[in-house]
């Protein structure tokens, strides 16, 4: 039945996938009904607000990210982010913020210098701790910049979409619905196509009727473990949804037209840092929110991120080919700028100096003042401006910036070589190397594929120390290594992975790669792999781990309670378990930050305990079978805190008294507790606890029965 | 000089975009412009009011040199701001008479001028009269209503050539063209060949709107247009712009329209505004090109295939002047050999560059 619901769209084929249907007994939706008085506020300015930021948490430009931001990389010898700017100038955005972190001096200069030159108003937000998407919306929501509908992208966004149309689609949604929070618009593009991320990839789950976004999923390149392999998504989609596309040919360029809840809901939301797989996935994961998001598919514009070396390349060659015209170097952009097209994609500035037998072959940029000489052959190359090209020079597909020098019978083949590098004569360069700035390779040096060399010192206190194998004897630089040690404990990132996003990328070189690895490495394999069928076979462990993490950081952090509650909540959703489940960590985490011997006014005598947390609990806490457990949790819990039961009676009177009082469990459950053989049995703590309760019991009962004495006598009263 | 550049980089700024495309449109835009900038700045001498337009022009003719009406409508301007001064000079100097100075002979138009200097500017040093400005704005302002009037000084002259029962061959979608067919269509009845003109089809668009106007349409595929050629009366054809020695910059398959035209021995009249002829020579057959978004020649989602091969979409087609019979223009027909008289006549040829 489940596969009859599935309509197979795109090319799914290509990939091995197991779709998961979770069946989940349905919940009453909330309908949100907007009323008149919303809608009048719904007419909105038609000034559209931009936020726009940029990430460089990935660190796939490395090392020549660590002298600028990815954004001023020269993409065809224009910034980056002039692209950005320019595609959001076209679609009418007159207010700009874009969010920095590293090297933001840079940044900053480049968009005070953009801004004098455009009639678009830009601001630039420099936050040091803003390392994700999430952050920046937090921050966004903090400052409360915003208070329109804006388009989010990213600083790496090349597209000559117009997005009018886009912005009317999600106004008029926006009209009829208030619950659709935000469009997404994703390009078509064949499973294989260049302009695709390699291993950056996602499913999407879509209702073409109602352009509704169903279920995401990011897709990894190599799917080594079940998890990446498996898509597991609500059954409830079916009720609702009597057609479904599962997707994997869009291309995702994170160009998204968000509403003004959008950063409101990150900071409910604080552990969401990326916008797609964590607030795609969450929102629409939950169904609490009653959020829906939606998409825009477009098929005959240009669109890409240029988020890897790989993409460096694609999109560079697209521009250059014209895909994403206007944008393209004889456009001029940059006020500056003045290129000529030639026949066979070359694209040339006027101060040039072209020497009478060099050959400039198909799809090359050379920028201003850049001299070649004899013999020189350039094949799908951009040259950036002020170089010096020596003679008989072998130049395919490469991508040479500003200021570098080649000198005589140097190759470079497949590779970035960046601003001042000097390439000394009778160079190689293989493919697939990064040369930041200002390193010297010395001459007759060869460097292999894959490298990445750097100019800057290990440490910053320090000296370059050169090597002379790689950079040759009169060389300058060394070859950077990536930091092994991420972050990001819960990104496990297959050593497959890290590579197919590289530049001149190629199959059969990873296979070599790999088989390297295995015969390095081939225990570790399968220990990585036993590691992996642990984890997925012991859920509650991370559960636990995951809760007591969360307790920790709420009360060391002293957050609200209403933020414990909530990112709780959304643990125990991801994690798919019960208040039961929740309870059983909850109560526990909570009476371990009681210091008996603490003094008052310290925050952690039993009493303040109770009261700054206890409404904690209360929120694990609902119906009369809760309460009940809850008190079992109670029971035990005390008793495992100390091995003195006296110690243990010291906690457990107050927080039974807690409970009553605040109605965190009512006297029906306190009894049915106290009377059932399961808190009679257990360990003796747990008896000596229970007996601790006998006079609360005994005035409960008490009072009950007086109670129902009063009734009787109402009765007879009203009799 | 502050003032207009808010303008100017805006005008900049749409032309690099392609906001503005089409030769009518950026050529009323240049003209706006140039109102705003000449009305707004202060200037005294010629020389002052000719760089400070120059200045202008440069930067919106190196925007998108492709647009070629932008240039011709700078320069036309700069040519009435000479010739105004030029008048001023010499009304000055004939009240003048003590000074003995031999007045220009008449304007630039006279074969004199042609053959000796032209185009001397001014003396800077002469006090004009406080009229001038309003003058010269004046004169601008006619210009105006000359582009704004343009199609109906073209259509006006449609049943001189188009006659009954005719077979008219068209490609691509022209509103010069347009108009032209709509107005012979009020007197005569004749039928009208389009071809669709790929990628762009703009001439589905064309024959859709000659239907509309009650005039027997037929789209052809471009292929086709050999085929049929023989049984066409007459080519009309719409342009991009004129060069100085007569070719054409018009939409791609215009040359191989005409040239079939040629083969069968049929006329090829090109219908045009003044404000399309450009002083410029097509040094290169490329030279004023557009390669566009291949995208509609091979669609994007073709994956792998765009990695292998090189897709070129060029948008116009350079005609050479030899495959075009007539030119109507808003001032009547001209030969492609008079169009040099019309260059002379409208430009000052000290303007067709914008350097300083």
């Amino acid at each position: 039945m489940m596969t009859e619901a599935l309509k197979q769209a795109g090319d799914v084929t290509d990939i091995e996938w197991e779709i998961i249907v979770l069946h989940t007994p349905t919940k009453p939706v909330q309908s949100k009904k907007s009323t008149l008085m919303e809608k009048l506020q719904q007419t909105r300015d038609d000034e559209e607000e931009e936020e726009y930021y940029r990430n460089y948490f990935d660190e796939r430009f490395r090392p020549i990210t660590l002298e600028t931001a990815r954004c001023l990389l020269p993409l065809c010898n224009v910034p980056l982010i002039s692209y950005t700017f320019e595609f959001l100038a076209v679609a009418g955005v007159q207010e700009i913020f874009v969010f920095c972190c590293s090297h933001s001096d840079k940044v900053k200069a480049f968009v005070k210098q953009y801004g004098k030159s455009s009639n678009m108003k830009i601001h630039t937000i420099v936050s040091q701790e803003c390392m994700s998407v999430g952050d920046a919306m937090r921050e966004l929501d903090a400052k409360q910049l915003i208070d329109t509908d804006f388009i989010l992208v990213t600083g790496d966004v090349v597209s000559n979409m117009k997005l009018d149309k886009v912005l009317d689609e999600h106004r008029a949604r926006r009209q009829a619905d208030k619950s659709a929070i935000m469009t997404m618009v994703l390009k078509k593009a064949s499973p294989q196509h260049r302009s695709r991320a390699v291993g950056d990839g996602s499913l999407f789950v879509l209702d073409q009727a109602s352009k509704e976004c169903l279920h995401y999923q990011p897709v990894k390149a190599f799917k080594s473990t079940r998890r990446d392999r498996r898509m597991t998504m609500d059954m409830e989609i079916f009720d609702k949804h009597p057609e479904v596309q599962v997707r994997n040919d869009l291309i995702d360029c994170q160009i998204d037209i968000c509403s003004v809840e959008v950063p409101a809901l990150f900071t409910e939301n604080f552990d969401y840092q990326d916008i797609r797989a964590d607030f795609v996935h969450g929102i629409l994961t939950s169904d609490l929110l009653g959020k829906t998001i939606h998409f825009h598919e477009v098929s005959d514009v240009y669109a890409a991120r240029v988020r890897s070396t790989q993409m460096y390349d694609a999109v560079s060659k697209d521009i250059i080919s014209r895909w994403t015209f206007p944008m393209v170097p004889d456009s001029n952009l940059q006020a500056e700028d003045c290129y000529e097209y030639r026949r066979g994609l070359v694209y040339k500035e006027k101060s040039v100096v072209l020497s009478r037998t060099c050959v400039v072959e198909e799809k090359v940029v050379i920028g201003a003042n850049t001299q070649i000489s004899e013999k020189s052959v350039l094949s799908n190359c951009v040259i950036g401006k002020n170089c010096v090209i020596g003679s008989n020079v072998k130049i395919d597909n490469a991508y040479i910036w500003d200021n570098v020098r080649i000198m005589d019978n140097c190759v470079v083949q497949h590779s970035i070589i960046a601003n001042g590098a000097v390439l000394e004569h009778d160079v190689t360069i293989n493919k697939g190397c990064l040369i930041s700035f200002n390193v010297t390779v010395g001459a007759n040096a060869t460097v292999p594929a894959y490298s990445r060399l750097t100019a800057l010192p290990e440490d910053e206190d320090e000296e370059l120390v050169s090597e002379p194998s790689i950079v040759g004897a009169t060389g300058r630089g060394r070859s950077y290594k990536e930091a092994e040690d991420s972050d990001d404990e819960d990104e496990e990132v297959d050593p497959k992975n890290k590579g197919v996003n590289r530049l001149a990328y190629d199959m059969t070189a990873l296979k070599l790669e790999e088989a390297k690895a295995r015969e390095d490495s081939a225990s570790e394999f399968e220990s990585e792999a036993s590691d992996i069928e642990e984890e997925e076979a012991n859920p509650a462990e991370e559960l636990d781990r995951e809760i007591a993490q969360t307790l920790d950081r709420a009360f060391k952090e002293k957050h609200d309670v209403d933020i414990a509650a909530l990112e709780l909540n959304t643990l125990r959703m991801a994690s798919n378990s019960n208040f039961h489940e929740m309870r059983k960590r909850i109560i526990p985490g909570v009476l371990k930050h009681i210091d008996l011997a603490a003094a008052p006014g310290s925050g952690k005598t039993v009493k303040e305990i109770l009261a700054r947390w206890g409404p904690l609990i209360g929120r694990m806490i609902h119906d009369e079978a809760d309460q009940v457990d809850g008190l079992f949790i109670l029971q035990r819990a005390c008793a495992g805190l100390y091995e003195d039961s006296t110690k243990s009676q010291k906690v457990f009177a107050p927080a039974l008294r807690y409970f009553y009082d605040e109605d965190i469990t009512e006297e029906d459950a306190i009894l049915s507790w106290y009377h059932s053989e399961k808190s009679q049995q257990g360990t003796e703590i747990e008896k000596k606890l229970r007996e601790v309760a006998t006079p609360m019991i005994e005035f409960l009962e008490q009072s009950e029965s007086e109670e129902e004495d009063d009734d009787e006598d109402e009765d007879e009263d009203s009799e | 000089m502050s003032r207009h550049n808010e303008l100017v980089d805006d005008l900049v700024a749409k032309l690099k975009r392609r906001q503005l495309v089409g030769s009518s449109t950026v050529a009323q835009a240049t003209l706006k412009l140039l109102i705003v900038v000449i009305s707004k700045n202060t200037w005294t001498t010629c020389n002052q009011l000719v760089t400070l337009v120059k200045s202008v022009g440069q930067r919106l003719v190196e925007a998108n040199p492709t647009e070629l009406a932008v240039g011709n409508i700078i320069r036309r301007v700069l040519h009435v701001i000479r010739e105004m001064f030029r008048e001023a000079e010499s009304s000055v100097s004939q009240k003048n008479q003590t000074e003995f100075h031999s007045a220009p002979l008449s304007t630039s138009s006279s074969m004199y001028n042609l053959l000796g200097e032209t185009g001397s500017t001014p003396d800077d040093n002469v006090q004009y009269s406080s009229s001038l400005r309003s003058n010269i704005i004046q004169e601008i302002r006619d210009l105006r209503d000359e582009l704004e009037g343009i199609y109906d000084n073209i259509k006006n002259q449609a049943s001189l050539q188009i006659h009954s029962n005719e077979i008219i061959m068209t490609i691509g979608r022209s509103k010069t063209v347009e108009e032209f067919l709509k107005m012979a269509a009020v007197k005569r009845k004749f039928q009208v060949l389009v071809a669709e003109s790929a990628p762009s089809y703009s001439g589905q668009e064309m024959a859709l709107e000659l239907s509309k106007a009650g005039i027997e349409t037929t789209v052809i595929p471009d292929s086709a247009v050999f085929a049929v050629m023989s049984r066409v009366n007459k080519v009309i054809l719409g342009t991009h712009a004129v060069l100085a020695n007569g070719g054409l910059v018009a939409i791609s398959g215009t040359h191989m329209m005409a040239a079939a035209a040629k083969h069968h021995s049929i006329p090829v009249v090109v219908c045009t505004g003044l404000y399309k002829l450009s002083p410029l020579y097509p040094y290169d057959e490329d030279s004023f090109n557009v390669t566009f978004n291949p995208d509609s020649v091979l669609g994007f989602e073709e994956g792998d295939l765009i990695e292998k091969i090189t897709v070129t979409n060029p948008y116009y087609d350079y005609v050479s002047p030899d495959f075009v019979n007539l030119f109507i223009t808003n001032q009547g027909g001209h030969p492609p050999s008079y169009l040099y008289r019309l260059i002379v006549e409208n430009y000052d040829p000290n303007d067709h560059t914008f350097d300083l």
